[in-house]
């Protein structure tokens, strides 16, 4: 891509190079003569008209004329001195040269070396010409391809010690340029050993330095080879000395500018071809300082502007200076107009190229895209956007500027931007694969309507689609249906997929899921016909497990259900892929063996309607001798039914255990387990499966839910069946007894003649016996107890155990959750006394649950870690939330205000003490943690609580500018989980000290009329918009409707005692001064005072004083 | 044992080949002394190369002694009558920008003052480097947001010749943004720098302005204008290596600022720090170093030195890390006013 794209800039390097064309053959151009002609004393010579005519020509760039004039002039002229025939020679080879007529200017200057061993002598200066036409020659020779003797001619000035110092840089220069071109269309290392070659000839050029034209010349070529070797350091390091000698001509300054551009590329492209990714990312790393370092649209416009301006200048000076010039001087300001005219035009050329900036910032967010920078890079793509709209590539603009998008997770405008993209460039190239992209984000982010309607749209929007996209965007269609399971139009549309493109390549995905279709839809039949075509058609397809499992189901789902042909088929499914560790199979074993599950459920339904049965006929025949044939039938059933359901068990926690990557799978069997295990008293069984589940990682977000079936798991595992089977033996054992001895009671009540002291000592013995069954039922419940208490125990070691695992990693927020969790546990263990008693001895008080907190927590083992330490003060602070003790809350969460900084703790401590400290007036400690919040955890849950406690603080203050402006960053921002309420009231008051009394009202209106935020906001609200119709009053009416706000508070919201004290005052204030009605005011206030919730306020003291002024 | 005797080859060469200090007379150049190159003596004098003419500030004289075959004459020279001064960048004023660059303004004013003094009577002269410490005299004061002292020698520095050459005009205006930015005029700087950004076209200007226009942009809590306007600075403008980190410290701001539990996926948190882990790594010796290290968590603060350390060592650079780049010689070079 960027191979095209240099195409722009190489159109400025085409106008460079004619300039250095133009000057470097010419460097002694061809002037009128110095010498007069023999026969131009007094009156002009025709011939030396002729020739000054032909030099015109000549300066004109009328080449074809100018050798029609020398030629005239050779013709005329006769016999002359031979450097007259010389110059004429080297005059007419010259314009042959500038005519391209390569074939014909070798001959010319063949002749010209040839038959003039002297040159032009010392016509022109001290320059006889010859080196000029050898280089002139060679050029002529290259262009020809005739590599071979350019080489041969370039050798002789090479090693000719003779030869002008210039003249021999000049040779190597063109020596190394003939063969790089030799080897142009050759094999790689061929052109690499050429590339080699140059440089060694170069470095001989520039062995003296570089601080001649030519030099520096052979310097740049130098530089171009190292960049085509990939030598790129080599090739920086001599740019940036030459750089450094550069003498600002905008030639040089262009010049050095597009090198580094090429340097770039080169190094981009060497980038793109990188098999080792540590090279391309430091290749990348390279083209972009190159980018990086170029200079600008308007630093090069400038340097234009500068050069031209000086130029003009000299050009004008020497004009002025030399008003009638010698032919020195003739020759100097030609050579500046010549070089005037050259910077014109490289400016016009580079002016013309609006795309320069815009190819530097193309290039630039590329290399960004590629070292993952994408919100660089979106910055770049932006500066194309803003600057260059009619940038020639903005569709490559686009596209990469969407990508960034979508990797820094801005779906939205990445969206957004493919729409714009299309609509402004609908035939353009591109616009497939934009189009795709558009639908692509709605299908990941599985909004499929959307994404369906995207791909709609480009179907009927996109005129030039490929006919690739075309077919991916109806696969994609289809695919979004079934993943909205809209199964009949899925299915519709798959089929009519199937009809279009019979050898598309996702055929065998299209047919399996348009059996799919069939199978969510109920349709067995249909199902299992289209199965088995896709196992006919791809009998080792990639989705022949699914395809055989669904087999399975099908034969589940029948009527009446093939319950062993299902459990075949997943038993020969479990055989045949057990040794395939593909994730699709790993993620749908779980689910084969659901499916065995539920094949056994329906089997122990049957069988549990069967023992009904048997159970009916059981008890019909209870006098009846069949009694134990129908006993021994019900106990075979539920015998049966118990095997059964065993082996579902068995089978759900065989897919519990192998649902790691299947979590839709887990949880379905999770909640089978949970209704079968507790129910059957295995408790253990459901702790272990639960912990190995909660083992998989401690981070998942589900990990809590396990934790707490682990922990509720192991308290009910305390009461163990046996207990209660001891418990129902004791009660057996005793129970005879008990009726033996109540029988003999109640004989000898009825029997005559037994004294009462018989009977008595009867009762006495059942007595004693009933004693004995409650005494041998408390020793088993004793046990109970025991056991029970020791699993609770057990059960708080292993929340323990899961706290302490994370309590000194700042960064997990659950820790707090579980401590929560814990203070919880704890706290139920308090027996409760009432206000003021003293709690029994012995029984657990909350001075113990905090030790044991403290214990659990291990805060002794974590002596050395911050943030557990400052966990321990928060639980404690917690636990004594949980037994209201506020007192104790706001002293531990004080400890931690005192003793930790805001950044050693996370952000539910910083909200939750902040909040704390706020109440309690710490207004400096408070700020410093709602400003870490602010700083540090904007999108943590507890971001709100950091907004909420600085715009309060701020209101506080009377900043209310600065309390508004947290609100509404906060509510434009919807950062607004537990204190929108705080956070609209905030606002609310803000906006109306800042007498902005509409927008207040209105906020506080929401507030009043919000059913959800009833409660003391609401009292508040009304106070606020009495107080703000007091402040806008004019008349008695505006005062009357602030008196109707003031009694709406203070009657309907007696119990917040701080706002209907405030409203009884302010509307008894305003009925005294400004409605002239004391009797009125006198009432309120009276009333007011009678309140007991008021009459500790401070406006019950200004009233009694208030009230006495009446 | 070879690395001794190659520095010193080095630091010969280099001594080789910087200019001298010359001051351009009408038809005539002459080698001056440094009167900033102090020798090893308590307290320290400056080092005279008899050869060479010593500066007379107080008389405003050149003073140059010649011995010719044993005949000493002195020619002396008044500095109004220097036409242009060839003067590499001395090593105070290089330190001056070093002390601004690692937050430290008043050792960078101790160090201007002096540069600035001795240019004093030169201002005006080309080549003088009195311009140049005037505006590193400007950013020192800058950091040390002492208002009135800008203001003041902003006034006075806008009366002399030299400030009304643009691009000087241009850093007094910045500065002036900047007073600005100080006093809350945030929608008036921003306006206002949008507006140079288009006449201004000195890369190192523009970076200026893209951070001033920022800082506002982040003040008036438009932090996505403000991260994209920080961002501009090393996107397009790496080679102001000066400009990087505070732009970056600022970008890290705005995407602490866009943050919202709403653009969770977007992790501008971690883009956030990683921008600040950028600056400790590649810029360790800045105050904004010194910044993002109180912006950075604890735990990948800790992380963040550590890598530096480890790159400082020799070790190689980690993952996405592209601004920890020696730069390019050529734009590395401080050759004063050659």
């Amino acid at each position: 891509m960027l191979i095209q794209e240099s195409r722009t800039y190489q159109l400025a390097k085409a106008a460079l190079l004619a300039v250095l064309l133009a000057v470097t053959p010419v460097t002694g151009v061809l002037r009128a003569q110095t010498k007069p002609l023999p026969t131009a004393e007094k009156q002009e010579d025709p011939l030396n008209v002729l020739y000054k005519a032909a030099d015109k020509a000549f300066e004109e760039k009328k080449y074809k004329e100018a050798l029609d004039l020398f030629q005239e002039l050779e013709d005329k002229a006769g016999d002359v001195a031979n450097s007259m025939k010389a110059v004429l020679s080297f005059r007419k080879a010259t314009c042959l040269f500038f005519m391209k007529d390569w074939p014909k200017a070798q001959v010319e200057l063949t002749a010209f070396l040839d038959k003039y061993p002297k040159g032009t002598e010392d016509f022109f200066d001290g320059d006889n010409r010859r080196g000029t036409a050898e280089l002139i020659l060679i050029e002529a020779f290259s262009k020809q391809g005739k590599w071979d003797q350019a080489l041969a001619r370039l050798e002789k000035i090479r090693t000719n010690t003779l030869a002008r110092p210039e003249e021999r840089v000049s040779a190597f220069t063109l020596s190394a340029q003939i063969v790089v071109d030799r080897a142009k269309s050759s094999t790689d290392d061929l052109k690499k050993a050429a590339y080699a070659q140059a440089i060694s000839l170069l470095k001989q050029a520039t062995a003296e330095g570089i601080n001649t034209p030519e030099r520096r010349e052979a310097a740049y070529k130098l530089v171009e080879m190292y960049t085509k070797l990939g030598l790129t350091k080599e090739a920086t390091q001599l740019k940036n000395e030459i750089d450094a000698r550069s003498t600002g001509s905008p030639v040089e300054v262009v010049r050095s500018n597009f090198q580094r551009l090429e340097i770039g590329d080169a190094r981009f492209a060497a980038a793109e071809s990188a098999a080792d990714e540590a090279f391309r990312g430091d290749f990348y790393r390279q083209a972009l300082n190159n980018y990086q370092g170029t200079l600008r649209r308007v630093n090069l416009t400038r340097s234009f502007g500068k050069a031209i301006e000086t130029k003009t200048a000299e050009v004008e000076g020497m004009t002025k200076a030399a008003p009638k010039p010698n032919a020195e001087q003739a020759d100097n300001i030609r050579r500046a107009q010549l070089d005037l005219e050259q910077f014109k035009k490289i400016e016009a050329e580079f002016k013309a190229n609006k795309d320069y900036d815009a190819f530097i910032s193309y290039r630039i967010g590329l290399c960004l895209l590629e070292l993952k920078r994408p919100w660089e890079a979106h910055v770049a793509f932006l500066d194309i956007f803003e600057n260059s709209p009619e940038f020639s590539r903005i569709a490559g603009a686009y596209y990469y500027h969407i990508l960034a998008l979508r990797r820094i997770g801005r779906n939205n405008e990445a969206q957004a931007k493919c729409k714009e993209f299309i609509q402004k460039f609908p035939k353009d190239e591109m616009v497939s694969s934009i189009a795709l992209i558009l639908g692509d984000i709605s299908q990941e982010r599985e909004e499929f309507p959307e994404a369906i309607e995207h791909y709609k749209w480009v179907l009927a929007n996109v005129a030039n689609l490929t006919p690739e996209i075309a077919e991916e965007i109806d696969f994609r269609i289809a695919a979004c249906l079934f993943s909205q399971v809209d199964w009949a139009p899925a299915q519709k549309a798959f089929e009519a997929f199937l009809k279009k493109y019979e050898r598309s390549s996702v055929r065998q995905q299209v047919l399996y899921m348009n059996a799919l279709c069939s199978f969510f839809q109920g349709k067995y039949k249909e199902t299992k016909i289209d199965f088995d075509k896709y196992e006919q058609e791809y009998p080792k397809g990639q989705f022949i497990p699914d395809v055989r499992y669904r087999q399975a189901i099908v034969k589940f789902g029948v009527n009446p259900p093939d319950i062993a042909g299902t459990i075949k088929l997943c038993e020969d499914w479990l055989k045949d892929f057990a040794k395939d560790r593909t994730d699709e199979v790993i993620a749908q074993t779980p689910e084969v063996y659901t499916l065995i599950g539920d094949a056994h459920i329906r089997m122990a339904d049957e069988l549990d309607k069967k023992v009904k049965a048997a159970d009916i006929d059981l008890r019909v025949n209870l006098k009846t001798p069949d009694r134990a044939k129908f006993a021994a039938i019900k106990d075979k059933l539920e015998k049966e039914k118990e095997a059964v359901t065993g082996k579902a068990i068995d089978a759900y926690e065989a897919a519990a255990k192998s649902a790691r990557t299947n979590p839709q799978a887990l949880e379905f069997v999770l909640g089978e387990l949970r209704k079968l295990l507790p129910g059957r008293g295995e408790h253990k069984r459901m702790r272990d499966l639960f912990k190995e589940i909660f083992d998989w990682d401690h981070n998942d977000p589900k990990a809590m839910t396990y934790l707490y079936e682990v922990i509720r798991s192991t308290e009910r595992m305390g009461d163990m069946p046996e207990f209660a089977q001891q418990a129902e033996k004791v009660r057996k054992d005793f129970s005879a007894k008990l009726a033996d001895g109540r029988k003999a009671v109640d004989q000898l009540e009825r029997k005559q003649g037994v004294t009462r002291p018989e009977i008595d000592t009867a009762k006495e013995a059942v007595k004693k016996l009933s004693a004995e069954l409650e005494a041998e039922l408390a020793k088993v419940e004793v046990k109970r107890q025991a056991s029970i208490a020791e699993q609770k125990k057990r059960a708080l070691k292993i929340l323990s155990d899961a706290v302490a695992e994370s309590i000194n990693d700042r960064k997990q927020e659950g820790t707090e959750k579980l401590i929560v969790f814990l203070a919880e546990k704890l706290a139920r263990k308090i027996k409760r006394v009432k206000a003021g008693a003293k709690p029994e001895p012995g029984a657990y008080t909350s001075a113990d649950a905090e030790k044991e907190l403290t214990k659990l927590l291990r805060l002794e083992e974590n002596r050395s870690s911050l943030v557990a330490q400052a966990r321990g003060f928060f639980a404690l602070g917690q636990l004594a939330v949980f037994t209201r003790e506020p007192e104790k809350t706001a002293a531990n969460f004080a400890k931690i205000a005192a003793n930790f900084k805001a950044e050693e703790l996370n952000p539910t401590i910083l909200a939750l003490v902040g909040e704390s400290l706020l109440a309690k007036g710490d207004l400096k400690k408070a700020e410093e943690f709602c400003r870490y919040i602010l700083e540090f955890a904007r999108s943590s849950e507890y971001a709100d609580y950091g907004f909420a406690g600085l715009a309060d603080i701020r209101f506080g203050e009377k900043k209310y500018a600065e309390a508004l402006s947290l609100c509404n960053e906060a509510i434009d921002n919807n950062i607004l989980m537990s204190k929108e309420l705080d956070l609209r009231f905030t606002r609310a008051r803000a906006l109306a000290e800042l007498a902005k009394y509409d927008e207040a009202k209105a906020g506080f209106k929401e507030i009043a009329e919000t059913k959800e935020w009833r409660g003391e906001k609401t009292a508040a609200s009304l106070y606020w918009l009495g107080l703000i119709e007091e402040r806008q009053a004019t008349d008695k009416e505006g005062y009357a409707r602030a008196i109707a706000y003031y009694r709406r508070c203070f009657m309907t919201w007696k119990k917040y005692e701080v706002w209907s004290a405030k409203a009884y005052f302010s509307a008894a204030k305003l009925f005294a001064s400004k409605l002239d009605q004391k009797n009125e005011a006198k009432l309120i206030l009276q009333e007011m005072l009678q309140k007991d919730r008021i009459k500790d306020t401070r406006e019950a003291e200004e009233a009694k004083a208030y009230l006495l002024g009446l | 044992m070879r690395r001794p005797l190659l520095l010193t080859a080095f630091a010969l060469l280099a001594a080789a080949s910087s200019p001298a200090q010359t001051f351009v007379f009408k038809g005539e150049r002459w080698e001056v002394n440094d009167p900033f190159k102090l020798d090893n003596s308590v307290p320290p004098k400056p080092v005279v190369d008899e050869k060479k003419g010593v500066i007379n500030v107080i008389k405003g004289t050149v003073d140059r002694t010649t011995n010719r075959g044993g005949f000493v004459s002195t020619d002396t020279r008044k500095l109004s009558e220097v036409t242009e001064i060839i003067w590499p960048t001395p090593a105070r004023l290089q330190e001056a920008q070093n002390n601004v660059n690692r937050g430290e303004p008043a050792k960078a004013l101790d160090n201007v003052e002096a540069v600035l003094k001795f240019f004093e009577p030169l201002k005006n002269v080309p080549g003088s480097l009195w311009v140049k410490a005037s505006l590193i005299k400007l950013d020192a004061l800058d950091r040390l947001e002492n208002d009135a002292a800008t203001n003041s020698f902003l006034t006075a520095f806008e009366k002399e010749e030299a400030a009304k050459k643009p691009e000087v005009a241009t850093q007094i205006q910045l500065a002036r943004l900047m007073l600005r930015a100080r006093k809350g005029e945030h929608d008036a700087v921003i306006r206002e720098a949008t507006e140079l950004l288009t006449k201004v076209d000195s890369s190192e200007l523009q970076a200026r302005l893209h951070l001033t226009k920022g800082n506002s942009l982040l003040a008036a809590k438009k932090y996505e204008a403000a991260m994209t306007t920080y961002l501009r600075v090393p996107v397009f403008f790496g080679s102001e290596t000066e400009m990087i980190p505070k732009a970056l410290l600022g970008a890290a701001r705005a995407f602490r600022g866009m943050d919202s539990p709403a653009l969770r996926d977007q992790k501008l948190e971690a883009v956030s720090n990683r921008y600040l882990y950028d600056i400790i790594v590649s810029f360790p010796v800045s105050k904004e170093a010194e910044e993002a290290k109180k912006l950075l968590p604890p735990e990948e603060r800790a992380k963040a030195e550590a890598d530096q350390k480890k790159i400082a060592a020799g070790g190689p650079l980690p993952e996405g890390v592209m601004l920890a780049k020696p730069k390019l010689a050529a734009e590395e070079k401080v050759e004063g006013n050659k």
